[in-house]
């Protein structure tokens, strides 16, 4: 956290003009927005809901939106974690946050790898595979509500 | 549906009626009693987020001085070499709950008859 805060790009954060950490944090706020409003809905799906809207339909524009969502989430966090990142050391929501991001890329990694997840689009799935799919869904679920949750717990503590 | 949406919209009318306002968050981790403090500037006024911060030497103690956001902060006039460290100052405002943390959310500071009132709306 001493090494992330002395950085070159902790400097900039903190050197660079009084509304850089209200524009980074906006953009931290967007990618959050942009990811979780993707993924529960995708993750909602998979869990049964809207039935009659086909898969390909719902996997296609939430996967890139949350894509990239997840990447001005993490480009931006941490240029605000670097801004005063000595702060958060003993912060308890940072202790839920991470852990929770990690699961929620872990089950990304795994679930995309699924040959259930790869026949989407290509056949019909068998109920086995729907069910599958429905906790991967679950999982994902959970584990950025709990990171979105946590996250915007950090300020309070 | 009609009548469901009239209820809604009265009782948000109602939560929204008469309620004091409270600037951003952070204050109600801090005591309701007014807090002065005067001591040393042991580190200068930083315009970082998400609030501006110094650090004065008080009562044997480093104290944290929160300060408000950045823009704000400037706008009072507070910038980071107003202020030089060894300065003597005293800021007002309001002391954090737990006693073990010496941290002030801080609505003015006083130095050298200068009176830097960063959040003017909060007396």
């Amino acid at each position: 956290m001493a090494w992330l805060q002395g950085s070159i790009l902790g400097h900039a954060m903190r050197e660079s003009g009084v509304w850089t950490y209200g524009v980074v944090n906006l953009a931290h706020i967007l990618g959050v927005a942009s990811l979780f409003g993707s993924i529960v809905v995708l993750d909602l799906r998979l869990l049964g809901l809207w039935r009659t809207v086909p898969l390909p339909s719902i996997v296609g524009p939430t996967v890139p939106v949350a894509t990239f969502g997840f990447c001005t989430a993490v480009l931006s966090g941490i240029c605000l974690l670097a801004t005063n990142a000595t702060e958060y050391i003993g912060n308890p929501f940072l202790l839920v946050k991470f852990p929770a991001i990690a699961v929620g890329m872990v089950n990304v990694l795994v679930a995309s790898s699924l040959p259930s997840w790869k026949a989407i689009g290509r056949r019909e799935l068998l109920p086995g595979e729907h069910r599958q799919l429905a906790v991967t869904g679950g999982i994902s679920f959970a584990a950025w509500l709990t990171a979105v949750s946590a996250g915007r717990m950090i300020g309070y503590w | 549906m009609r009548i469901p949406a009239t209820v809604a919209t009265m009782a948000a009318a109602l939560m929204l009626w008469g309620v004091p306002t409270t600037a951003h968050h952070g204050w109600a981790g801090n005591g309701d009693e007014e807090f002065e403090l005067t001591g040393v500037v042991e580190q200068a006024v930083s315009l970082a987020g998400p609030h501006a911060t110094m650090k004065i030497k008080a009562q044997g103690q480093v104290w944290d001085i929160t300060l408000a956001p950045p823009a704000r902060t400037e706008r009072a006039g507070l910038t980071a070499n107003v202020i030089p460290v060894g300065a003597t100052v005293t800021v007002h405002g309001h002391r954090n709950r737990d006693a073990k943390r010496y941290e002030v959310k801080t609505e003015r500071v006083t130095w050298n008859n200068k009176t830097f009132n960063v959040y003017p709306d909060r007396s």
